[in-house]
C-alpha cells in the first residue's frame, strides 16, 4: 500500500519557546482527497499549516516533537522553498497577495519555481480557465481587486506550480455567503482536476460540505475526527461549530454600588452611520448601534466581518471615513487614541500587545499612566510625591492582579507567561486604567473551553464590581450568549441584526452569515 | 532577583572610583575624565535608543552645542572670540539647557519619525551644527576652535592655573584630580537620574511606545510627546557630555564632534546592551579608552609599529579592534554585555529554569521573545 | 546663462551618480531591511580595486574585477554577518554595518595611505564641449551609464522572474517563501546588485574632475543618504529623483557660493543635502515616492 500523500504524526509546535500551539496532532491526507481541519480562532489551525509548509520559523515557532511526511518522505530539515518544489503549496490566511504587483506579476511570483516555459504556460491557461476574472484584470495591481477576487488570485498563485497538495488557510475569511459558496465550488473543481486539498476552516459548514474527511482542532489538540458525514452528525460538532442550539444563559442584572469606584459613571456610547474604507476596501459600512451605560454589549460576526476595525475606531486607532461615535458628549472620532483613553475608554487587543520584557506589575502600571500625574523631573529625582504616587498605584495594581488571579505573577516578566495568563494581564492593564467603558477584542480567542468559562466569570465579576460598560467583540457565539445583554451582528462590514441573545440567535440573517447561504436555506426549510 | 547585589556592586565601584586618583598617573586620570564624560552621553542615548526605541545619529551635534555654549558663556572676550564671562557653573547649566532646547526644537521631527528613520534625519543635524560652528567664528573660533574657561565653584578652582595647595594621603591634588571628582559627581548623578527615570511612569511610557505605539496610545500615553520628551532628555545628557569634554580637553574644536563621535556613542550603548544604563557605562569605558590606551602603549606592544613607519599603527589597530568588537558582540552576544551578565545571573539564580528545548533539524533560532504579537 | 546651464548639467550628472548609490541603499533596505552604513566603503572598495589593478590587467578588466569584488563583499557581509546577528532587527543591523564600515574603511585607508591613486580611466581629463558649455567627459559618460543601469534595473524588476521574485520577497517575505522563493537568494541578489551599482558609482566619483581614489570618497558617498531618504526608503525610482534633487542642490549651492555666502556661510554645499532632507522628512515622513507604512493592529 502506497504511503498517504501527507501524514502528520504526533506533532508538537511551540512559539517563542513558551507557548504551546499544537500538541500530539496526527492526521493524514490521501491522494485526491479533500481534508478539512475545523476549529475556532486560536485553535492552532494556522500553526498546523505552517508546520506542514515549513514556514513556522519567521513567526518564532518551532516543531518540538513528531514528524510531517509528504509522499512518504520526512520533511524535517527542509525549508519552505524545498517543500514547494516537492509539490506542496500553502495559500496563507488573509490571502496575502502582493498588492503592488499586478495580477500577472503575482502569478509569475507564484510560478517562480517552474523553470519549464511550457509547463508554466499550461498552468497559467488552467488558472485563467478556472478564474476568468483574473485574465480580464491581469494588468491591474492586486491591491485593487475585491476581497473575493483577491482570494481567487491567492489560490491561482498557488496553482501556478501545479501542486499535488494544496493547503488552504481560511479561504472563506471575510467573504459574503455567496462568495463562500463559490470558493467552495472552486475547491471542489480544483480537487476534481487531481489536486489533494487540506482545508483549514472556521466556517464548519463550508468545510464539511467540500471535504471527504475532517478533523476538529481545539486549543492545539485533535478532539474529533472522521468522515464529513460522521462529523456533521456528531452532536458536539453541531453544537459548537454549526451554531445549532447554543444554550442561552440569562444574565442576572446586577444593580448597586460598584466595589471599586470607576473614574466617572459610564456614559452612553452611540455609533452612528459609521463607514470605514481602506484603499478600495470597505471594512465597515453605515453601522449604527447604541451601548447603554453599565451594560455588556457584544459585537459578533464571522472572521473578517469588520469587528476589529470597529473596535479600532472606537479606541481611536483608526479614523472613520464617515459617520460618528459619541461617548456621552465627547465625539470619539475626532480624538486621538490617547485622548480617547483619557475619557475612560480602555481596551485589549486581539493579538496581545504587552511589553514582553517587563514584569506583570510594570505592565499593569502602564494602565495607570493616565491616572498618575508625576512627570519626568519628579520621577527622575525620586521626589517624595512621586514615590508616594508610585507606591499607591502599585498597591492598586496588586489589587487588580488579585481580582484576576495573577497576583502571584506580579514580579514575573511577561514573556515567560502562558497564553491565557498573558490575556489576563492585558485585561488587567485595561482595568488598571479605571475605565468606564471597556473594549474587549476577542478575549477568549485561543483559550480552552474551561479557560474561556473562567474568563466569562471574570468579565461578569468585573462588570458587577466595577459597574462599567463593556463592548465585547467575539466570533464565538455561545460565549457571548451567556454574557451580553445586547448583541449586534456584523457581516461583511454591515450590521445585519441586533437584539437580545435569544432574538439574534433565531434571526435567519445571522444563520446565513454563520452557516452560509445553503445552510440557511436548509435551516429555513 | 533582589536589588541588593546590584546596589552593593555599585557602592564598591563608587569607592574604587573615589580612591583611584590616589594611585593613577596623569595619563590614566585624563583617560578617566574622557570615559566619565562620554559615559554620560551614552547613558542619555540609551534612554532614547534602548528605552524609547528611537535611533539618533545626532548625538555629537548636541554635545557640540553643550560644549560651545559652555565655552562661549563662561569664557572671556579676547581678540579673536567673544565670551560672556559668566560663572562656569552657570555656563554648564546653560550648555545643558541649550542642547535640550535645540532637542526640543527638533522634536516635531523626533515625534513623527520612528527608529531608523529618525536616525537618518538626525544624521543631518551633525552636518548642520558643524556648518554653524565653522561659520560662527566670532563665538566658536571657527576651524581652530577656542580655548575653554576652566571650571570653578565658589572660588575653588578645578585647574592647575590656580594652585592653592591641596593634598590627600600625600598625593597632591592637581587640576586633573579635582576634575576627576567633579566628573565623578556628575556621572553618578546622571546615572542615578537615568535609572530612576527608567523605572518611573515616564520610563514605562517610553518602553511601551517602543514596543507598540498603538497599545501605548490606547493606554492614554501621548506617543509623539513621549518620543519628543525622550529626545529632549537625551539631548540634555549629550550637552553635558559636550561641556565636560570641553573641560577635559581645555579646548573646543569642530573635529571633536564629528559624525564619528555620534557613531561612537551608538556603539557604546550597543556593546553595553540597549536600554541598560550600566551597560552604557561599560560601553563608554571600552570605546573611549581603547584608542587612548593602544596609542599610549603602542611602543610596548610588539605587533604595533611607530607612526609613519609603514607598519600597523596604533590608531589603525585600535580602529580595527573597535570595528571587530562591534561585529563580534552583535553576532555572538544577545542583548550586549548587559544581556550576557543578566543571563549569567538568571542562570545561577534558577538553574532549572527550563526554556523549552528545540528542535527537529531546523536551524534553532528561538530568538528572544520580542515579537510583539503572540500568534497561535 | 551658460554658467547656470553648466552648473545644472553638472548637478544632474553628479545627481545620477548619487542615485546609483542611493538605489543601492534602497535595494539592500527592501531586500533585507538593513540600513547599509558600509555602503560608502563598498563604493571606495570598487574604485580602489580598479586603481590598483588597472596597470596590471588594463582598465576595463580592472573595472570588471572592481564590480565583482564589490558585489562579492556585499554578498558575504550579508551571508556571514547580517544573517547571523544575535538580535535581529533593523537597529542592530544598522549598527553592525557601522562596525563593518569601520573595519573596511580603516583597512582601505591604511592601504591607500596618503597617496591619491589614479584610476587610469581612458577618458582621462578630457572635456566635451557643447557651444559655450563644457562638461568633463567622465560626467557625460556617467550620465549615460547611469541611464543604462537604471533601464537594466527596470527590466530586471518588471520583466524577469528573479526581479519579480525580489519584489514579492520585499513586499512580503514569509508569503513569498510560500511560493518557493528563497529569501536568502533574493537577499544575496540585492546585495550583489547594490555592490555593482556602488562600484560603478565609485569609478565615476574618482575619475576626473575628481582627483583620484582617496578615503574621502567613502564620505562623499554619504551624500547619497539624503538622496535615498528623500526619494523614499523603499523606492528605486525615488532614489533617482532624490539623487537628481540632491545633485542639483549641491551643484547650484556650490556654484553660486560667492553670492550665497553672506547668508549661508562658507561650505554650505556640503550641508545643503541634509537640510533638504530634514525639510522633506518634516513634510513627508515617508519620502517623496516611498510607500507609507500601514500599521495593522
Amino acid at each position: 500500500m502506497p504511503p498517504p500523500l501527507l501524514s502528520v504524526e504526533h506533532l508538537d509546535v511551540v512559539y517563542d519557546g513558551t507557548i504551546t500551539a499544537l500538541s500530539d496532532v496526527s492526521l493524514t491526507v490521501e491522494p485526491g482527497q479533500v481534508v478539512a481541519v475545523l476549529g475556532s480562532n486560536g485553535a492552532g489551525k494556522t500553526s498546523l499549516l505552517r508546520a506542514v509548509s515549513r514556514s513556522l520559523q519567521p513567526y518564532g515557532g518551532t516543531v518540538t516533537g513528531g514528524a510531517v511526511r509528504f509522499a512518504g518522505q520526512d520533511l524535517a530539515g527542509t525549508d519552505a522553498a524545498d517543500v514547494v518544489r516537492r509539490g506542496l503549496v500553502q495559500v496563507p490566511e488573509g490571502r496575502r497577495i502582493f498588492r503592488d504587483l499586478t495580477v500577472a506579476e503575482n502569478l509569475r511570483a507564484g510560478g517562480y519555481t517552474v523553470r519549464d516555459a511550457r509547463a508554466r504556460a499550461q498552468a497559467r491557461d488552467r488558472v485563467f480557465d478556472l478564474f476568468p476574472i483574473l485574465a480580464e484584470r491581469r494588468d491591474q495591481p492586486g491591491g485593487l481587486l475585491s476581497g473575493g477576487q483577491q482570494q481567487m488570485l491567492a489560490m491561482a498563485r498557488a496553482l501556478m506550480v501545479s501542486p499535488q497538495l494544496l493547503l488552504l488557510d481560511e479561504p472563506s475569511l471575510g467573504l459574503a455567503p455567496l462568495l463562500v459558496d463559490q470558493i467552495g465550488e472552486i475547491v471542489t473543481e480544483i480537487n476534481k482536476q487531481g489536486t489533494a486539498v487540506l482545508l483549514i476552516e472556521q466556517n464548519a459548514v463550508m468545510g464539511l460540505r467540500v471535504a471527504d474527511a475532517a478533523y476538529v482542532l481545539e486549543t492545539g489538540r485533535v478532539t474529533a475526527a472522521g468522515t464529513s458525514a460522521e462529523l456533521s452528525a456528531s452532536d458536539e460538532v453541531r453544537e459548537r461549530y454549526l451554531g445549532v442550539a447554543a444554550p442561552v444563559v440569562e444574565t442576572e442584572t446586577v444593580r448597586g454600588e460598584p466595589a471599586i469606584a470607576t473614574a466617572q459613571p459610564p456614559q452612553q456610547l452611540r455609533v452612528e452611520g459609521l463607514t470605514v474604507r481602506f484603499g478600495g476596501i470597505t471594512a465597515l459600512s453605515e453601522v449604527s448601534f447604541t451601548v447603554e451605560p453599565g451594560t455588556v454589549h457584544a459585537l459578533i460576526g464571522p472572521n473578517g466581518a469588520g469587528k476589529s476595525t470597529l473596535v479600532n475606531v472606537l479606541g481611536g486607532a483608526y479614523r472613520a471615513t464617515e459617520g460618528s461615535v459619541h461617548y456621552g458628549d465627547a465625539e470619539l472620532t475626532a480624538l486621538r487614541s490617547d485622548k480617547v483613553a483619557g475619557l475612560g475608554v480602555a481596551r485589549t487587543f486581539q493579538n496581545i500587545s504587552l511589553a514582553l520584557e517587563d514584569t506583570v506589575e510594570d505592565n499593569l502600571l502602564v494602565g495607570r499612566h493616565r491616572l498618575m500625574h508625576r512627570g519626568l523631573l519628579p520621577g527622575a529625582l525620586k521626589l517624595p510625591g512621586a514615590r508616594r504616587e508610585e507606591r499607591a498605584h502599585r498597591e492598586t495594581v496588586a489589587g487588580i492582579a488579585e481580582l484576576l488571579g495573577i497576583a502571584h505573577l506580579l514580579r514575573t516578566p511577561v514573556h515567560t507567561l502562558a497564553y491565557g495568563d498573558r490575556k489576563r494581564v492585558e485585561m488587567g492593564r485595561a482595568l488598571a486604567a479605571r475605565p468606564s467603558l471597556l473594549l474587549l477584542d476577542e478575549p477568549v480567542a485561543g483559550m480552552t473551553h474551561g479557560e474561556s468559562q473562567d474568563m466569562a466569570d471574570t468579565i461578569r465579576q468585573v462588570r458587577r464590581d466595577l459597574g462599567l460598560s463593556i463592548v465585547l467583540v467575539e466570533h464565538d457565539m455561545p460565549f457571548v450568549m451567556g454574557l451580553a445583554e445586547q448583541v449586534t451582528v456584523l457581516d461583511f462590514g454591515k450590521k445585519i441584526a441586533e437584539g437580545t441573545p435569544a432574538q439574534v440567535q433565531r434571526d435567519p440573517e445571522v444563520l446565513r452569515a454563520y452557516l452560509g447561504a445553503s445552510a440557511a436555506g436548509d435551516a429555513a426549510a | 532577583m533582589s536589588d541588593l547585589p546590584k546596589k552593593l556592586a555599585g557602592l564598591a565601584l563608587l569607592l574604587v572610583a573615589l580612591a583611584l586618583p590616589l594611585v593613577l598617573t596623569d595619563f590614566w586620570l585624563q583617560t578617566g575624565l574622557f570615559v566619565m564624560a562620554t559615559a554620560i552621553g551614552a547613558v542619555g542615548l540609551t534612554l532614547l535608543v534602548g528605552v524609547a526605541g528611537q535611533l539618533s545619529l545626532g548625538h555629537a551635534a548636541f554635545a557640540a552645542i553643550g560644549a560651545y555654549v559652555y565655552a562661549w558663556t563662561s569664557g572671556e572676550t579676547t581678540g579673536s572670540v567673544a565670551g560672556l564671562g559668566l560663572p562656569p557653573v552657570v555656563g554648564l547649566v546653560l550648555g545643558v539647557g541649550a542642547a535640550a532646547l535645540v532637542g526640543a526644537a527638533f522634536s516635531p521631527v523626533a515625534g513623527r519619525l520612528r527608529g531608523i528613520y529618525l536616525g537618518l534625519a538626525t544624521l543631518g543635524l551633525v552636518f548642520v551644527v558643524r556648518h554653524l560652528v565653522v561659520n560662527l567664528e566670532d563665538w566658536t573660533g571657527g576651524f581652530v576652535g577656542r580655548s575653554v574657561q576652566s571650571f570653578a565653584l565658589g572660588g575653588f578652582s578645578f585647574s592647575n592655573r590656580d594652585p592653592d595647595y591641596l593634598a590627600v594621603a600625600g598625593v597632591e591634588f592637581e587640576g586633573l584630580h579635582r576634575l576627576w571628582y567633579l566628573f565623578l559627581a556628575l556621572a553618578v548623578a546622571a546615572v542615578w537620574l537615568a535609572a530612576n527615570l527608567r523605572g518611573s511612569r515616564t520610563g514605562r511610557a517610553w518602553a511601551n511606545v517602543r514596543d507598540s505605539e498603538t497599545a501605548a496610545a490606547a493606554m492614554g500615553i501621548g506617543v509623539a510627546r513621549a518620543k519628543a520628551a525622550a529626545f529632549v532628555v537625551s539631548s540634555g545628557y549629550a550637552g553635558l557630555t559636550g561641556a565636560m569634554l570641553a573641560l577635559a580637553y581645555g579646548r573646543v574644536a569642530p573635529d571633536v564632534f564629528s559624525l564619528t563621535a555620534s557613531i561612537d556613542f551608538l556603539v557604546m550603548i550597543v556593546l553595553g546592551g540597549l536600554g541598560s544604563v550600566a551597560g552604557a557605562v561599560v560601553g563608554a569605558v571600552f570605546v573611549t579608552s581603547l584608542p587612548l590606551v593602544l596609542a599610549q602603549y603602542s611602543s610596548s606592544l610588539p605587533f604595533l609599529a611607530a607612526p609613519g613607519s609603514g607598519g600597523l599603527e596604533a590608531s589603525t589597530a585600535s580602529r580595527i579592534v573597535y570595528g571587530l568588537a562591534i561585529i563580534a558582540v552583535l553576532v555572538f552576544v544577545r542583548g550586549g554585555l548587559a544581556g550576557l551578565v543578566r543571563r549569567r545571573l538568571t542562570r545561577s539564580a534558577a538553574p532549572s529554569a527550563a526554556r523549552t528545548p528545540v528542535d527537529d533539524g531546523q536551524p534553532a533560532a528561538v530568538s528572544p521573545p520580542r515579537s510583539k504579537e503572540t500568534t497561535r | 546663462m551658460s554658467y547656470f546651464l553648466e552648473q545644472v548639467l553638472n548637478g544632474l550628472s553628479y545627481g545620477l551618480v548619487l542615485s546609483l548609490i542611493a538605489a543601492g541603499f534602497a535595494i539592500v533596505f527592501t531586500s533585507t531591511g538593513v540600513l547599509n552604513f558600509a555602503h560608502g566603503s563598498i563604493v571606495l572598495l570598487g574604485a580602489y580595486l580598479v586603481a590598483v589593478l588597472h596597470e596590471g590587467i588594463g582598465f576595463w578588466p580592472a573595472v570588471l574585477v572592481g564590480l565583482a569584488g564589490a558585489a562579492l563583499v556585499g554578498v558575504s557581509i550579508n551571508a556571514v554577518l547580517v544573517r547571523n546577528l544575535a538580535d535581529k532587527g533593523p537597529d542592530t543591523a544598522a549598527i553592525l554595518m557601522l562596525g563593518v564600515d569601520i573595519v573596511l574603511l580603516t583597512e582601505l585607508t591604511r592601504r591607500i595611505g596618503n597617496q591619491v591613486l589614479t584610476l587610469g580611466a581612458p577618458w582621462g581629463a578630457s572635456v566635451v564641449r557643447l557651444g559655450d558649455i563644457s562638461l568633463p567627459t567622465g560626467r557625460v559618460l556617467a550620465a549615460g551609464v547611469t541611464v543604462v543601469a537604471f533601464a537594466g534595473l527596470w527590466y530586471l524588476f518588471s520583466r524577469t522572474d528573479l526581479g519579480v521574485g525580489m519584489r514579492a520577497a520585499a513586499a512580503d517575505g514569509p508569503t513569498a517563501s510560500l511560493m518557493g522563493i528563497r529569501l536568502s537568494r533574493t537577499a544575496a541578489t540585492g546585495w550583489a546588485l547594490a555592490g555593482v551599482l556602488a562600484a560603478v558609482a565609485g569609478v565615476f566619483l574618482t575619475s576626473f574632475p575628481a582627483p583620484g581614489v582617496a578615503p574621502t570618497v567613502a564620505l562623499s558617498a554619504l551624500a547619497a543618504i539624503p538622496a535615498w531618504v528623500l526619494g523614499g526608503f523603499d523606492s528605486v525610482p525615488g532614489a533617482v529623483v532624490g539623487g537628481l534633487v540632491i545633485g542639483l542642490t549641491s551643484a547650484l549651492v556650490t556654484g553660486y557660493e560667492a553670492q550665497l555666502e553672506p547668508f549661508l556661510g562658507t561650505g554650505f554645499g556640503e550641508v545643503a543635502p541634509y537640510v533638504v532632507m530634514i525639510v522633506v522628512l518634516l513634510v513627508r515622513p515617508s519620502g517623496l515616492l516611498g510607500s507609507k507604512e500601514a500599521v495593522r493592529v
